[in-house]
């Protein structure tokens, strides 16, 4: 096995907690309000749905093979040429799933507050910087989001505690004034968010406590859930019928706070939960990445791909869109597809491709 | 050698937190606090930015604090497009501008008829200005407000921004405004402010501008101002009302009474009966008497109850005075009707959204309001009158 690192459910926990919320908070109000209008804060709900399935999934799947990652069992279930040639496509999404993040936190740092400054070098520096973590191993990125986490939780607390004084609960009603129609289609891009719960697939493996693995994940759904209604609602009771007409919702609601004069501009608190939180999101990324294509490679050693990888995902993050209303197109309309394709659809083929081998292979052992 | 090598990272570190491309510095940039938009002719707007001047190394910063020159100036930028201006603007200022402690928005009274979107759309799509601003509209020009130098704060538009905050009359931040602009209504209100004549032996400039009217705004457009009297009127529709005098003359005990309001709640309940759109205003204040000017005994409960009754029927007396006004003659919802209905009426609302401005105006309203009050001060009997002409029953 090339990763000799042991991690604890909770570790993976935080690790995909801070992958999904960490982008989430920005992007997701503005993206459900679009759809859903009022109602945006059930839309997360609805969207959970398919977080708790990917977890089931990948959980089966993983208890089939428990010691391998998917680009490993996938050439047990396919047998070996299909296998890599589905395990390069993963590797190649993965690719463009992480530069497409990378590029996201360009967009908003570059758009909010280093407006001169080349997006190159703000991705670019991320990557790096994540680069280093990943060369570290599995158990430094997983301590890495110990320290993190707590902080951006905190820090995201915080905000929406000092909201509450200026938000105004009529803004919700009259809840689901269209029908529920309007909040199920808010729902599909927040789902392409929770299907990141598919990585847990590339963590099984080296879970010290795998039984918990299954409890923590469903219970790291949750958490996402809540967070991400939190959000929505907190946005949407502020602004009310302009949620829409921002581009990052929870940043200019965060901007609106302040107290006795002085403490307020409170957008640096944003700023700084995003890039803790896409650093750790850009480790685990970065880290699935050369894993799985180590793995692909059989090579016996992951580190010589950290670097080239770096260079790949920042191309990746120039190259996926020419703008912003095009990336927020893509992840609101595209985005969705693809990650429920790759994480949710093909998975699920796999699953029972490999119980009706499984039965087979009873059958045929007991004549 | 490990040692020093750590220290020497530790020691790097700021260099990382200079900022790339947009590192800028404090002693580079030129504050701006207050920014006032007039339509100068036809074509030009003018941009007016009141900005902060930092004192060149001063004492420990407490001496200048009240006496001294001015601590603001303005400078105007010129152009056809709010763009332009601010280039213009930038062309006259040695420090680059910056917009992130614009507290204060005023504009022109000229630019308000002629519509302010266009203005708006800048404000919050640039990443510095908050949404956090106060707007106002000048009667007149905003550049005369923004230029004035006043005797209290450090410059007119803090005056402008703690008079909003104490909440008297109207305080609309950059945000309620947009709320206001993309509600279904198309009506908005702002605070009007005008520059208070200067006392006696004091310099023209050296005096605030104040908070006395409400501009109404259709659209985006200004369509007429209504008084403080009429704006406490609405702000007792929007459940904003924090202060207010209200001064009654009691049937008996010949003189006023004037009580003080503690604190308000309001409630608009509307019904739709047989396509009749009705709205209820129901309101709860409490209050405490603050000047007696009749000879009543104020500790005599059965006097408070008809105080009380009294209270009701004046503030119902303000508030149709409001509505004759604002719902039958300017016909422009900055009440908050239509939301109410929305909110409860959604179906209905669809179907008359489009002609809301014909239904607006033929909306029956009817009041339910509770005044309590609850102290008479710290004087029971009126002060100053012998004992026998008090009336104590």
């Amino acid at each position: 096995m090339i990763e000799k690192g042991r991690i604890s459910a909770l570790q993976m926990s935080l690790l995909i907690y801070a992958n999904i919320v960490s982008s989430a908070i920005l992007t997701v109000p503005g993206i459900t309000y679009k759809y859903a209008g009022r109602d945006m804060w059930l839309s997360p709900i609805w969207g959970s749905l398919s977080g708790f399935f990917v977890v089931f999934i990948v959980y089966q799947l993983n208890k089939l093979y428990p010691m391998e990652t998917l680009i490993q069992y996938i050439q047990h279930i396919l047998g070996q040429i299909p296998g890599k040639i589905v395990g390069f496509f993963y590797l190649f999404f993965y690719l463009y799933a992480g530069g497409t993040a990378l590029r996201q936190y360009g967009d908003f740092l570059v758009g909010a507050f280093f407006n001169r400054t080349p997006i190159l070098i703000v991705i670019a520096s991320l990557a790096l910087a994540s680069t280093f973590a990943v060369r570290a191993g599995l158990e430094v990125l997983a301590r890495l989001s110990d320290m993190f986490v707590p902080l951006m939780i905190l820090l995201w607390i915080m905000i929406v505690l000092l909201l509450i004084p200026e938000l105004d609960v009529k803004n919700m009603f009259p809840i689901m004034e269209n029908g529920i129609k309007p909040s199920i289609m808010g729902a599909v891009s927040p789902a392409a968010w929770y299907t990141i719960f598919f990585h847990i697939s590339t963590l099984f493996p080296f879970l010290i406590d795998r039984k918990q693995g299954m409890k923590w994940s469903m219970f790291t759904v949750l958490a996402v859930l809540v967070t991400l209604l939190i959000t929505n609602l907190a946005t949407l009771l502020l602004f009310g019928g302009i949620t829409g007409s921002f581009v990052f919702p929870f940043m200019s609601a965060a901007r609106y706070i302040s107290y006795a004069d002085f403490f307020e501009n409170l957008e640096s608190v944003i700023m700084a939960i995003w890039i803790g939180g896409t650093f750790i999101k850009m480790g685990l990324y970065n880290y699935v990445l050369v894993l799985n294509t180590a793995q692909w490679l059989n090579l016996s050693d992951y580190k010589p791909l950290v670097l080239p990888f770096w260079m790949l995902l920042t191309l990746v993050g120039i190259w996926t869109a020419p703008n912003l209303p095009e990336l927020a197109h893509s992840l609101s309309v595209t985005g969705p597809i693809i990650s429920h394709t790759y994480f949710i659809v093909i998975p699920v083929i796999l699953l029972l491709i490999a119980v009706l081998r499984n039965r087979m292979r009873q059958k045929a052992g007991k004549p | 050698m490990k040692k020093l090598f750590l220290v020497l990272v530790v020691l790097l570190n700021p260099l990382f937190l200079v900022g790339c491309w947009d590192r800028i510095e404090i002693n580079d940039i030129a504050v701006v606090t207050g920014l006032g938009i007039d339509q100068k002719n036809e074509k030009t707007i003018e941009l007016t930015a009141e900005m902060y001047i930092p004192k060149a190394l001063g004492g420990g910063g407490g001496g200048s604090g009240g006496g001294g020159g001015p601590q603001t100036y303005v400078r105007i930028g010129e152009g056809n497009t709010i763009a332009d201006a601010i280039s213009n603007l930038q062309e006259k200022i040695p420090r680059e501008v910056f917009w992130g402690q614009t507290k204060v928005i005023v504009i022109g009274e000229k630019l308000a008829k002629e519509g302010i979107r266009v203005t708006l759309d800048f404000l919050t799509r640039h990443t510095e200005p908050r949404l956090r601003a106060h707007v106002f509209v000048a009667k007149g020009k905003a550049k005369d407000v923004l230029a004035l130098h006043p005797p209290l704060e450090r410059s007119p538009s803090e005056v402008l921004r703690e008079l909003a905050k104490m909440k008297i009359l109207m305080d609309v931040t950059l945000m309620n405004l947009l709320q206001m602009l993309s509600g279904d209504a198309q009506a908005a209100a702002i605070p009007m402010v005008h520059i208070l004549p200067p006392q006696k032996g004091m310099e023209p400039l050296q005096t605030i501008a104040y908070i006395n009217q409400t501009a109404i705004f259709r659209k985006d457009k200004m369509v007429g101002q209504i008084s403080d009297k009429l704006t406490r009127g609405v702000l007792w529709f929007r459940n904003e009302i924090k202060l207010s005098n209200i001064t009654i003359k009691p049937k008996e005990g010949k003189g006023y009474v004037s009580s003080t309001l503690l604190r308000a709640n309001s409630q608009l309940i509307p019904k739709i009966e047989g396509g009749k759109w009705r709205i209820t205003l129901k309101a709860v204040t409490e209050d405490d008497v603050i000047v007696n000017g009749s000879n009543l005994n104020l500790m005599n409960p059965k006097f408070i109850q008809m105080l009380e009754k009294d209270l009701e029927k004046e503030i119902e007396h303000r508030l149709t005075q409001t509505l004759e006004k604002v719902q039958k003659e300017m016909k422009v919802d900055i009440l908050g009707f239509s939301e109410e209905f929305q909110r409860k009426y959604p179906k209905e609302w669809k179907k008359v959204k489009k002609n809301w401005d014909e239904i607006f105006p033929s909306v029956e309203v009817t009041y339910d309001i509770k005044a309590f009050i609850r102290r008479p001060g710290m004087s029971t009997t009126p002060q100053g009158l012998p004992e026998d002409e008090v009336k104590q029953k």
